[in-house]
């Protein structure tokens, strides 16, 4: 984009202000939540928080706790988080991207019609579908499995959504350019149209991914053995009414959102600068 | 013809398997039998460290009925609707489970689930408190243990009461409590007590001890009733005239920052059930010594000597394999001498069988709640213990007190009776 | 596999499989995954919640026939402060969440501005944490204590100490504030990847006509950015109708004076801790038919069946 020839100094300063600043406050709470976790939680709470690091009361003693609590549960739950993500944005990716695709560029009877299914899908709380899912699942024997969580969702509303909206931008002269060639028509979507829509996938990755790293109330019904549980349904078992348990809740929520960030920032090309280079021209 | 020699053969095989199953099984009685399994969800990590030495126990005294339990710990609220759904579908409960007693009427409507108790309960009866059996009851049966009274008792901060002159044993009737409030905040400046504007204590216990509550025995709504009013008044008196009474941070006693709010000596006393000793030993350090735990004081000599609130029933549930099985393990686990005293040692629960609470264990004076035997104290309270009555509408008249009564009535300021009552229309046409 | 040897392929298989190679079923055949799914996990269990809607639910197998009973009951305080709750919140976010992620988006597109990509990820990574962690950092920076960060910031500037979670707009503002915190750099990379479809000869020949930049931003990038725009005001409102993480951080079990009371949780609350599965489905449809008449409406203004047939 080409803002910056307008740009003067004075301007450049204040916009770089105002994002370091903007970027400092977005970090506050992780950095609170790091600092917490080196602490003694039990003055947690009594002394307050400040921002201000209290060396004497800080060490590693809750991280190693955490790690060895409950027979290494906490690891079980990070495996299975992990295996579940990565199964459910892999497939998530593959099929949704197919039906986005075909609801953007093909002309046929019912498309309307499908689409219309695909928002009422979106706005659908899963709340209200637990009794007849859960029965579902037991049906079919993937209750406390990995599939009982991922089967229901992975074909995701919001992602088809995203992937017709992206869709209707591809050249479809391509399409008839192919047919030409002598293409099928699964050969022009995986040859010539999954390559320009590489923007869409990278931001459906992180959809996706964010959506099975963060289901709660599904995999909580479905899930039954402590060692099957999820991060998210692991740590919450720590939030009891009888007080919670921080000195394993705050490192646990310490060790779930590290390594993510730095695989994020070690892929971040592939993540958001890839979506600058890989832009389509009309 | 084929078919039929298949078929023949196929059954041959199955009854052959199902034989060998069955003379493997006997077999095994006899010497080491192979440990039956059993699974027990719970929704507090701390039970486990009660429960999983009464495994270790059961295992010692019973080797030829050995057990293997696995314990499976979910969030509070939502093993209350991961176990209805389960029992709803008619699979997937565990064999056990605890309940927290705020969502156990849910399992104790329609064709209730869980397996009755009474064949274990009724030889113990008379060494429990009685009214705990009831909570977890319906038409005499019993389908939950307790796993403790829950005696409601005032928790006073005697460094503090001592330095603005107030005796905490002179106080034995609420108006020696309120004009030692009102004293205690004309000397100091600080709030005297610390009462819940988003949870239902005090006034629950306040309710029950003066023969109030939510619920009649027939289930019936009886929120809105004289008592009730009465007891509301006088906690926004508490909080809204004389302002002697601080909501506690977050509107619960069970907020990281109440436990703050207390242990920096904001109040010098709180009323909350005997199971809150662990939260101040836990959460409140600085307390250390100065914590002393007397009886509830009293409107009359009609008023019952404490209230049992709070609670975890624990049941077995029907769909599990083993029912009769599980049912002996859970009175080995609940209803012993040994167990009761588990409660205690492990947890700090004021155990529901009270001829446990001259045991050695339980005496030992109390480094943190003033070297007192806090048992001693409540042996004298034994007998006049009443639990709040529970029914269909238990879940839901609990949800509507904390969630509106008491925040329409001590922060919204609005009038106690019309707020009652108001409540108590809603419940009744929830029936 | 070219299609002429598939033309020639007579045998049965040959046949099908030109079927299904076709250009007038190929599309079918490419949505099927969604309509599979579509059927099993969500038709025939909304048809079951429906029909519950109508029953009082003792269990999957044995119900009661209660007619308009459930929706009748609707009609209470709660479940109306429960929809102001969650109107509130969506207006609120629609407000923020496009705004913010789009500006941002803008100038993070721009090539000369150094360390873009550094900023980009770090608006990115509060997405990466789930609404569990991050309320756990949340609920000790809202606290309620004067020893809490905002309330201790609020003390600098000499203003009182709030109870975040006790009153109605602070509860609403640390809502937001952590939907806002977490959602933000995801919409941003939604404007971003939309950004890219722009084409650039655009702004150039804008520039040449002298169009400053807040010209080229409302008369190039907003109309363009439409179907983005579009997509995120889509979310925005599903999330913020059926949102329940949010609250649930500040307000785990109990809900005082109905604050954080949002209608997803007004469902669990009704169908799972009062055991009340029929109410709950009720609950349900009715969040199903708001959010579905918002959208329509929403869409229809936006244009969005117009070009569809």
């Amino acid at each position: 984009m080409s803002y910056s020839k307008i740009y003067n100094a004075p301007k450049k300063i204040l916009i770089y202000t105002f994002f370091t600043i903007a970027a400092v406050i977005v970090l506050i709470p992780f950095y609170y939540l790091i600092l917490a976790s080196f602490t003694d939680t039990t003055r947690l709470f009594t002394d307050g928080l400040t921002l201000i690091p209290r060396w004497d009361r800080m060490g590693f003693f809750n991280y190693a706790r955490t790690v060895t609590d409950r027979e290494g549960a906490y690891w079980a739950w990070y495996s299975n988080s992990i295996q579940i993500a990565v199964l459910f944005t892999v497939g998530g990716l593959f099929f949704t991207s197919m039906v986005g695709y075909s609801l953007a560029t093909y002309r046929f009877r019912g498309r309307t019609f499908i689409f219309i299914l695909v928002l009422i899908v979106m706005m659908i709380p899963i709340e209200i579908l637990m009794l007849p899912l859960y029965n579902l699942t037991v049906k079919w024997r993937i209750i406390n499995t990995k599939a009982g969580v991922i089967l229901p969702f992975m074909v995701a509303g919001n992602a088809i959504f995203f992937f017709r909206q992206f869709s209707t931008s591809l050249p479809v002269e391509l399409m008839d350019a192919g047919r030409i060639d002598g293409a099928t028509e699964y050969g022009i979507y995986f040859r010539i149209m999954v390559p320009l829509m590489k923007p869409a996938f990278g931001a459906m990755t992180i959809l996706l991914a964010m959506m099975s790293w963060n289901m709660f109330v599904w995999p909580l019904i479905v899930l039954r053995e402590n060692m099957n549980f999820t991060i998210p349904i692991g740590l919450a078992s720590l939030l009891t009414p009888y007080g919670n348990n921080y000195a394993l809740l705050i490192p646990g929520a310490v060790l779930a959102v590290v390594p993510v960030v730095i695989v994020f920032l070690f892929n971040q090309r592939l993540f958001i600068s890839g979506l600058a280079s890989g832009g389509i021209k009309g | 013809m084929n078919r039929k020699l298949i078929a023949i053969l196929l059954v041959a095989v199955l009854l052959t398997g199902l034989l060998s199953g069955c003379s493997g099984g006997t077999k095994g009685s006899k010497g080491s039998k192979e440990p039956t399994k059993l699974s027990f969800w719970l929704f507090n990590e701390v039970h486990k460290q009660f429960y999983e030495p009464g495994v270790e126990d059961w295992n010692k005294k019973y080797p030829d009925k050995p057990i293997d339990v696995t314990f499976e710990i979910y969030p509070n609220q939502e093993l209350g609707s991961k176990l209805l759904i389960a029992l709803q579908s008619g699979t997937g409960a565990p064999d056990i489970s605890d309940i927290n007693i705020n969502y156990f009427s849910n399992f104790l409507q329609g064709d209730i689930q869980l397996a009755p108790l009474n064949s274990i309960v009724d030889p113990v009866r008379d060494k429990f408190i009685q009214s705990r059996f009831d909570c977890y009851s319906k038409d005499g049966v019993v389908y939950g243990l307790p796993t403790h009274v829950g005696a409601t008792v005032v928790y006073y901060n005697k460094e503090l009461c001592d330095a603005a002159g107030i005796d905490i044993d002179s106080l034995d009737t609420w108006e020696k409590f309120e004009q030692a409030g009102r004293d205690y905040l004309a000397k100091t400046g600080k709030k005297w007590v610390g009462i819940e504007t988003g949870n239902q204590r005090p006034f629950w216990p306040m309710i029950v001890q003066r023969g109030g509550d939510y619920l009649d025995k027939d289930g019936n709504v009886v929120l809105d009733s004289e008592i009730n009013i009465e007891v509301l008044e006088q906690l926004n008196r508490w909080y809204n005239v004389d302002q002697f009474a601080a909501a506690l941070p977050g509107g619960s006693t069970a907020t990281e920052e109440a436990f703050s709010f207390i242990n920096s000596g904001e109040i010098a006393c709180l009323i909350m059930p005997m199971w809150y000793m662990s939260r101040y030993v836990n959460y409140m350090p600085d307390l250390k010594g100065k914590v002393y735990v007397r009886p509830m004081p009293r409107s009359g000599p009609n008023d019952a000597l404490s209230a049992g609130i709070g609670g975890t029933g624990t049941s077995v549930t029907l769909q599990s394999k083993n029912v009769d099985l599980a049912v002996e393990v859970l009175a080995h686990l609940k209803l012993t001498p040994e167990a009761n005293i588990r409660f205690w040692t492990h947890a700090q629960f004021d155990p529901p069988r009270w001829d446990v609470w001259d045991a050695p264990e339980l005496q030992k004076p109390d480094e943190y709640f003033g070297n007192e035997k806090v048992f001693n104290m409540l042996l004298q309270l034994k007998d006049n213990i009443p639990s709040p009555n529970y029914g269909d509408l238990s879940a839901a008249a609990q949800d509507i007190v904390m969630n509106t009564v008491m925040y329409q009535a001590l922060e919204e300021k609005q009038d106690p009776a019309t707020v009652l009552k108001r409540a108590a229309d809603e419940l009744r046409a929830k029936k | 596999m070219s299609s002429r040897s598939l033309v020639e392929d007579k045998s049965l298989f040959g046949i099908v499989k030109r079927f299904l190679y076709s250009q007038k079923v190929a599309p079918y055949v490419l949505v099927s995954p969604f309509i599979i799914s579509f059927l099993i996990f969500f038709l025939v269990p909304t048809l079951q919640t429906i029909n519950m809607s109508f029953h009082k639910v003792i269990s999957l197998y044995k119900m009661e026939f209660i007619g308009l009973k459930n929706y009748t009951r609707l009609w209470n305080v709660h479940f109306l402060n429960a929809i102001k709750t969650n109107t509130i919140y969506t207006l609120a976010c629609v407000c923020t969440m496009i705004p913010i992620p789009m500006v941002l988006a803008v100038f993070l597109n721009d090539r000369t501005l150094r360390g873009r990509n550094f900023y980009r990820s770090v608006f990115f990574i509060p997405s990466l944490t789930s609404v569990i962690v991050a309320g756990v950092a949340f609920r000790l920076i809202f606290g309620s204590l004067p020893n809490a960060l905002f309330n201790w910031m609020l003390g600098l500037v000499g203003l009182e100490p709030v109870s975040w979670n006790m009153e109605y707009w602070p509860a609403m503002f640390i809502m937001v504030c952590l939907a806002v915190w977490r959602v933000t750099g995801v919409y941003m990379i939604y404007f971003l990847s939309g950004l890219q479809s722009i084409p650039e000869e655009l702004y150039e020949s804008a520039e040449i006509d002298g169009a400053d930049p807040l010209k080229k931003f409302f008369y190039i990038t907003l109309p363009l950015l439409k179907p983005t725009t579009l997509y995120v005001l889509t979310l925005v409102v599903f999330e913020g109708y059926r949102m329940f993480g949010e609250s649930y951080v500040y307000w785990e079990e109990n809900t005082p004076g109905d604050l954080g009371l949002t209608i997803t949780r007004y469902i669990y609350m009704e169908a799972f801790r009062k055991n009340d599965m029929g109410f709950g489905s009720a609950i349900g449809i009715t969040l199903l038919c708001i959010v579905m008449i918002i959208n329509v409406i929403q869409l229809k203004s936006f244009g969005f069946f117009k070009k569809e047939d």
